[in-house]
């Protein structure tokens, strides 16, 4: 069992704190994804796991051991890292094979490792080649070949697919979540694109600014984030924020106005403990999915400015009468055209709601909530 | 389109001028032009004619005598030219610590601290200044009565012998001092070299498992192939070619126990006006040369036949 804990983990370079006080458990098999904005100090937790950046205060655990002050080569774990960072003067199985070289591992096991790693990730053809005569793809395979040659306890991931052209960044998705499947090792994966976090996550932990925001199955991130940093950053296009305001509430519900629509009023149920008055400025988040369709009646009126049309889906990015920004889907066959003024009613069980510091009022979005309301 | 520009039109174009129908073949020839001529000019054309020189007996000015190979029968007989010959040679070997020193000074100022980039200047400073100037320093730094080598080992005991004016000792004296800017350029080509390694290469091998002077034969040192070559290869033939130090210093003495190759050849040609004399040293310096020239050339061609 590999289990990663970090208890209370800090980093600080000099005076300033990159890392502040990071909470978090990585079970066994499980593929955990750090996301953030850039600088939000993703990559600083992941060096610091695996070895490379040491633990200012806290406590790292691998596998029930603590491998806070353990050097890097004995923490059992391997890293991908965003540059490769192949031995160019080595061929493909030198590379795949130093660090067994390092620890005097007999040539015969090196040999057998590395034959399987290549069967695995379909370089067997590759092995004699030096990293300048390959591609991207087979460079980004190779260091990954790298790393199951260890058979390491974590696989841990730096940016690995941000190099790669979209394509092949979409196909090696795939392949790294059947590896997953395959191996079954803990994978800790640090990226900037949401979109692999929603895809390849058992779990994502949403940093920023050096503390954990949010910690959560994709689909509870996507319907029921924290706070409107997590609901901004998750989903893409990204959420609608509308300034908003509470008419009145029960004990449970909530209704709000939107100044642009407000022929329309919101009714949100609020999770336990909100602290909601009627009179009140709170923020309403809808994601351009939630719109119902772009056909005359109640709703937000919304003069389009451009419309980005994906062949399946069309986002139309415009402004409200208020001059709020709003992004809505809308049919891709029939697209509205730019300098339209559109009607978007809002759906009210997919809504969202924050106070004005960010803090998520409503319960978690969605169809689920339709059906408990009819309920 | 008209029939003429379909595709099935297999003639070959008749379009312009010779030379815009052969610019591809032509216009490289005319960017090489003009630095071959000044390179023809001003280095083969000296070379042969030095080469030429020294089969003749010549002072510089008056008539040149046809002598043959009576100049190199002389110059194998001559005690002077077999003592500047294995001089050159303490050179060469000793000048190839110049890299080894290079790099282990690379490696350290290689690191990101308060100041680094003053102490990089500090020690790349001794390339920067004339070798006279390095010839002058290191004179007056072995000076007997008040250098300051004898003032630091006086209040130990040691005595040291006046390094210059003594013939076991003056090639020593002005070969350390000659590696000292040697040194300094190579750690300039050394930190070129480090700056190139991507970090995460380095990092890479360090959760592989390599430490200290495995890392640096396995993975460093590799990846800095090119600049140790260059460094061979500039280091190698500043030995060869050392001139400047041995006039400053020691004028090839006492009694020529410190002269080399380059500045015998001087030696002959200006103050003895011996100019046939002074080219035959100067074609076995030359031929010396060449066999480092060759080796460079050779992997030179390797290694653009690889980036193809």
């Amino acid at each position: 069992m590999a289990d990663v804990i970090l208890k209370n983990v800090r980093k600080s370079f000099g005076s300033v704190d990159v890392i502040k006080g990071v909470d978090l458990e990585a079970k066994h098999g499980e593929f955990v994804v750090f996301v953030g904005p850039s600088g939000c100090g993703k990559s600083t937790l992941l060096r610091m796991i695996c070895g490379l950046e040491k633990i200012t205060s806290g406590q790292l655990l691998i596998g029930d051991e603590d491998m806070s002050d353990v050097e890097a080569s004995d923490r059992g774990t391997a890293m991908v890292f965003q540059s490769y960072a192949l031995y160019p003067h080595m061929t493909v199985a030198e590379n795949m094979s130093f660090g067994l070289r390092m620890a005097k591992t007999p040539q015969a096991v090196v040999e057998r490792r590395v034959q399987r790693a290549a069967e695995i990730l379909q370089i067997t053809h590759l092995l004699q080649r030096k990293p300048k005569d390959m591609s991207g793809g087979q460079r980004q395979r190779v260091a990954i070949g790298r790393a199951i040659v260890r058979e390491p306890k974590v696989f841990l991931f730096d940016e690995p697919l941000s190099n790669l052209d979209a394509e092949l960044r979409v196909q090696m998705r795939v392949e790294l979540s059947k590896l997953h499947n395959e191996i079954g090792a803990t994978m800790i994966y640090v990226t900037h694109d949401q979109v692999e976090a929603m895809t390849m996550a058992d779990k994502i932990v949403v940093l920023r600014d050096g503390k954990v925001e949010q910690i959560g199955s994709p689909l509870d991130l996507y319907t029921a984030p924290d706070n409107q940093f997590v609901a901004g950053f998750i989903g893409s296009p990204r959420m609608n924020f509308l300034k908003a305001r509470v008419v009145s509430r029960t004990k449970t519900d909530v209704q709000v106005s939107v100044p642009d629509a407000q022929d329309h009023l919101l009714q949100i149920p609020l999770r336990a403990g909100a602290i909601v008055d009627p009179g009140q400025d709170v923020i309403v988040g809808v994601r351009p999915e939630h719109f119902l369709g772009t056909s005359a009646g109640h709703g937000l009126e919304v003069r389009i400015d451009v419309v980005e049309n994906l062949g399946g889906i069309a986002y139309a990015y415009g402004k409200s009468k208020a001059g709020q920004d709003v992004i809505i889907k809308a049919d891709s066959e029939q697209p509205p055209r730019s300098g339209m003024t559109v009607t978007a009613q809002i759906r009210d069980e997919y809504c969202h709601l924050f106070d004005v510091k960010g803090q998520t009022l409503s319960t978690s979005a969605g169809a689920i909530r339709g059906h408990e309301a009819a309920a | 389109m008209t029939d003429s520009q379909t595709m099935s039109d297999d003639r070959p174009r008749k379009t312009g001028t010779f030379f815009r129908r052969n610019k591809l073949a032509i216009m490289p020839l005319v960017f090489i032009a003009p630095a071959f001529a000044m390179f023809s000019l001003f280095v083969i054309w000296p070379i042969i004619q030095s080469v030429g020189l020294s089969f003749v007996e010549w002072q510089g000015i008056g008539p040149k005598t046809w002598v043959g190979l009576d100049n190199y029968r002389e110059l194998l007989g001559d005690q002077v030219f077999w003592t500047s010959l294995v001089n050159n040679l303490y050179w060469l070997a000793l000048f190839l610590l110049a890299p080894v020193m290079g790099l282990f000074i690379a490696l350290f100022l290689n690191q990101n601290v308060f100041g680094i980039r003053l102490v990089k200047s500090l020690f790349f400073f001794p390339f920067v200044v004339s070798q006279i100037v390095v010839g002058m320093i290191f004179a007056w730094f072995y000076d007997p009565a008040f250098g300051l080598l004898a003032t630091l080992l006086k209040p130990l005991g040691i005595g040291i012998p006046a390094i210059l004016a003594d013939e076991n000792w003056a090639t020593f004296g002005i070969i350390a001092a000659g590696l000292w800017p040697q040194t300094a350029y190579c750690m300039i080509l050394y930190l070129t070299g480090l700056n190139s390694v991507n970090p995460e290469v380095i990092e890479a091998a360090r959760l592989d498992g390599a430490k200290g002077w495995r890392l640096l034969v396995k993975i460093v040192l590799p990846q800095l192939r090119a600049a140790t070559f260059i460094a061979l290869v500039v280091t190698v033939i500043g030995a060869l070619r050392s001139f400047d130090l041995v006039a400053v210093m020691t004028s090839g003495g006492p009694y020529n126990s410190s002269n080399v190759l380059a500045y015998y050849m001087y030696d002959n040609a200006i103050s003895r006006y011996r100019m046939g004399y002074a080219s035959a040293i100067a074609t076995i310096l030359f031929l010396i040369m060449d066999v480092y020239i060759a080796w460079f050339l050779m992997r030179l061609l390797r290694n653009e036949k690889g980036a193809r």
